[in-house]
């Protein structure tokens, strides 16, 4: 397994100048003007800042000359500087990808476990209202769109209630904790910033919970129908003659081998959520990856556009990868050669 | 793994699971449990900063930040149009209009303590020249400055500019600390829109004498500032002032609802109706903004060139109180000419009005009682609560009934930019805010005189009429003129401008100030939309 993952490894920087080429062509040869976010619509006729600021942004020359300038610095690990935040965009994405994935990933929790539970609960009592209850709760987290239960969950649980605080990360009135890893709650774990820590746990709470509703729908109907297929074969027949407890049944038997097509899935949607989230990473003032990509693009801010292409790159890449090892923990029948 | 082993992991995991459990419950245990400090205001806003140096910088949330953490000479006043000192207690003109004196007040310090002199504003007004950014153009008509002693600055034009007053009140003449700059690559000289390189640093750091201090800024999250320790005129109420992203206005309500923010900036009419939680305040105060549509007589591909007399035709097919009730509830006035009301030379401008049957005569009398076919493109924007299409569509339906079949194109702005500078559209539609207070921006903007913007967007020199000589005239009069002088060319420049009819006025919004009770000093400010110092909190 250990030559398996070094060679995709040693395979990931080529995907990933190919990916860069294509995000520079696309991105240079679309209609607009990149200028838009550099200086102001008033002064766009004003032939001395024009040309001051293509100088400046490297714009007044040829895109060959751009590309091999732009990979040059890239082989340095340098995305070069946002025309947007006027920053360096590995700060921008190294600020934000923190933020994206301390979401993402307890959404991710939430969808996993509450989805295979779901999905296990389902598959055991089989068109019993259960499984019904469990299939429409899977449905509606699957079909509401996020921009319309994030609006109403803040609306209901935030203004009417008062229980949750409302969009961000972390109460305004309180100094983000001191950053380490750039995750708030670890964060605020670290330094035993407490206040920062419930803050941060309260503000992660709502969010997580809707993003991860739209994912336990997924998961929850593929682990149900892996799980109706296995709950078929003879060797649980076998297991269940021999006497073992119905849970053992489920979950060391039956659950175990219907996870393998499930992980596929898991692996998919947590890429793509990096880079994808951006309707929840709206809705709650989440400065995230996708909220990032979303301004890029609509700037035309070409660094940045590139610099996400690459990092929603690297996390498929990765997300596959990883998705490919826990073939292995999960059923040890499968090997990576 | 034997029985006893598996036993001992399944109690351990029960009793993480009970600490866990415990740990989050005394976390999260009291509801609503996040609430501000006293001290600390958070304004809920859309940001939309393009940098933080001040020269370099050129947006309406900048504009906030600019005279939060800077200071200019000058500023506007709380009437939004007198010029009140500021760095500079007292300042005069020479005889032939050319030279400002400006005396500094001695008491005025930068944040590290260090004294406001000459020589900081001979640096920040040169680099803001020489540096070739957005707001360089105010200071393209300085020749020289000199600083006779620390605590004079004579600035010197190479033309009279009756509005100087008013660009050097603007934000972005914001003065910096140049030595402190100098020591991060600021740069003021004829070259430093090449060697400049403070623009990173000033992203993190604030080099001004404003009542704030930039602590952080985290793009598409939040900026941060605090008091300033060293603040030379009366400190701040609130110590720290948060201003946090929020993208649309129901996420601003709902922050100002629970608490999260003690001020949501860009709530349009509509939204605030829906406000009816117990300690919010909303208000709507008139605004200097507006949005207008403007026709290219120059755009290529035209089914028919717009001629002065189709420009006039498409003047009255639109119902400019039926577009202000479409959009805004009525919540908006009208504007006779491109520069708003209450500026300068504004006052008994004619208010345009619908006349359907004058604008199918006029088409009759051009040969085109069929009407004709136009594009419009515009920036899918929605700017003070306006939605540019929503605008659009109704504009399209008052153009339907003379027979002009307009053509919706809603572009991304860096799409727009391309096109309206390239092959010019049409017809389209965008916004202005003032800098300062002064009509001399509109005009010089707006009228159809060689080298100003609009006159080229619309076509320029290639156009035949449409420059307007009259225009040309009374530009060149108002830089000599006196103030009661200016009023009068002004008015004649709005009169001028309502008769080219390339640039349309259609709605200048009135604002919705909303904010929690007990936040005091609230209030729409021309010089940056809201003056931070001001605010306080019970």
């Amino acid at each position: 397994m250990t030559r398996y993952v070094l060679r995709r490894l040693l395979a990931m920087p080529l995907l990933l100048l190919g990916v860069a080429t294509l995000a520079f062509l696309l991105g240079n040869l679309v209609k607009g003007d990149p200028l838009s976010s550099i200086l102001n619509e008033r002064q766009m006729n004003n032939p001395a800042l024009v040309e001051a600021a293509k100088a400046k942004w490297g714009l007044d020359e040829p895109i060959p000359e751009r590309y091999l300038t732009y990979i040059g610095n890239l082989l340095q690990g340098d995305l070069g500087v946002s025309f947007r935040t006027k920053r360096p965009v590995m700060r921008d994405l190294m600020e934000r990808l923190p933020a994206t994935l301390e979401l993402v990933v307890s959404a991710m929790l939430v969808g996993c476990l509450f989805g295979v539970a779901l999905g296990v609960v389902a598959a055991h009592w089989r068109n019993g209202p259960a499984d019904h209850g469990a299939r429409l709760f899977a449905l509606i987290g699957s079909s509401l769109p996020v921009f319309w239960s994030g609006l109403i969950a803040l609306f209901v649980f935030s203004v009417e209630l008062s229980w949750l605080p409302g969009p961000g990360r972390i109460d305004a009135s309180l100094p983000p904790p001191q950053s380490i890893t750039g995750f708030y709650t670890i964060d605020s774990l670290i330094t035993g910033d407490w206040p920062a820590l419930r803050s941060a746990l309260l503000h992660l709470l709502m969010p997580s919970v809707i993003l991860g509703w739209t994912v336990l729908g997924v998961i929850s109907r593929m682990v149900r129908a892996n799980m109706l297929d296995v709950l078929q074969q003879d060797y649980i027949t076998t297991a269940r003659a021999k006497g073992a407890a119905v849970l053992r049944v489920l979950l060391r038997h039956a659950l175990r081998n219907a996870l393998v097509p499930t992980i596929t899935i898991i692996g998919f949607a947590f890429a793509y959520l990096i880079t994808g989230a951006v309707l929840t990473e709206t809705v709650f003032s989440w400065p995230g990856i996708g909220s990032y990509a979303v301004a890029a693009a609509r700037a035309l801010d070409h660094p940045a556009i590139i610099g996400v292409t690459i990092l929603g790159a690297v996390a498929f890449l990765l997300a596959n990868l990883a998705a490919d090892i826990a073939y292995v923990f999960a059923n040890p029948r499968i090997s990576l050669t | 793994m034997s029985k006893e082993s598996s036993r001992q992991s399944i109690v351990g995991g029960a009793l993480s699971a009970v600490a866990l459990v415990g740990l989050s419950v005394t976390l999260l245990a009291s509801p609503n449990a996040v609430q501000a400090d006293n001290d600390t205001i958070v304004i809920a806003r859309d940001t939309d900063f393009n940098s933080l140096d001040p020269n370099q910088a050129w947006c309406d949330s900048c504009q906030i930040y600019l005279t939060a953490a800077y200071e200019q000479l000058v500023r506007v006043g709380d009437d939004n149009k007198t010029i009140v000192p500021r760095l500079a207690k007292e300042w005069s003109v020479s005889d032939d209009g050319l030279t400002y004196r400006f005396v500094l007040d001695e008491r005025a310090t930068f944040s590290d303590g260090t004294p406001v002199e000459a020589k900081d504003i001979a640096f920040s007004l040169m680099r803001q020249k020489n540096l070739k950014g957005s707001p360089s153009f105010f200071m393209e008509g300085i020749d020289s400055i000199a600083t006779p002693d620390a605590g004079t600055v004579d600035i010197t034009l190479s033309a009279p500019d009756p509005e100087f007053l008013g660009k050097v009140s603007a934000p972005y003449a914001a003065i910096l600390n140049a030595d402190l700059l100098a020591q991060h690559g600021g740069v003021a000289g004829e070259d430093a829109s090449t060697k400049d390189t403070a623009e990173a640093w000033l992203q993190d750091n604030s080099a001004g004498s404003g009542a704030y201090v930039l602590e952080s800024y985290r793009p598409d999250d939040e900026l941060r500032l605090v008091a300033n320790e060293n603040y030379w005129r009366d400190r701040p109420q609130a110590s720290t002032i948060v201003i946090r992203e929020a993208d649309d206005a129901v996420t601003q309500i709902q922050m100002l609802q629970s608490g999260s923010a003690d001020i949501a900036m860009q709530v349009d009419p509509d939204t605030a109706t829906t406000v009816n939680a117990e300690g919010v305040v909303t208000e709507l105060v008139p605004s200097a903004n507006f949005i207008y549509v403007a026709l290219s007589p120059g755009a290529k591909g035209m089914e028919v060139p717009l001629s002065p007399a189709l420009r006039e035709a498409i003047g009255h097919a639109i119902d400019y109180d039926g577009v202000l009730e479409f959009t805004l509830g009525g919540a908006a006035d009208k504007m006779a000419s491109p520069i708003p009301n209450g500026f300068p030379g504004t006052e008994g401008l004619p208010m345009p009005e619908q006349d359907i049957e004058k604008a199918k005569a006029i088409l009759k009398q051009e040969g085109l009682e069929d009407g004709f076919s136009m594009v419009a493109a515009y920036p899918e924007f929605n700017v003070y609560g306006v939605d540019l299409t929503t605008m659009m569509q109704k504009v399209q339906q008052d153009l339907a009934k003379v027979g002009i079949d307009l053509k919706l194109e809603p572009v991304t702005f860096p799409v727009w930019r391309e096109r309206v500078g390239g092959d010019h559209i049409p017809m389209t539609a965008v916004f202005f805010a003032p800098d300062y207070y002064g009509s001399g921006q509109y005009t010089g903007y707006f009228g159809m005189a060689p080298g100003i913007t609009w006159y080229n967007r619309a076509g320029g020199d290639e156009v035949e009429g449409l420059q307007n000589a009259r225009m040309v005239e009374l530009l060149d009069q108002v830089r000599t003129a006196n103030a009661d002088e200016a009023v009068d060319l002004y008015h004649q420049m709005g009169l001028e401008m309502i008769k080219d009819r390339v640039i349309i006025p259609l709605i200048n919004p009135k604002l919705v100030l909303a904010y929690r009770d007990g936040i005091k000093g609230v209030r729409y400010a021309i010089c940056c939309n809201l003056p931070v110092e001001e605010l306080s909190k019970e």
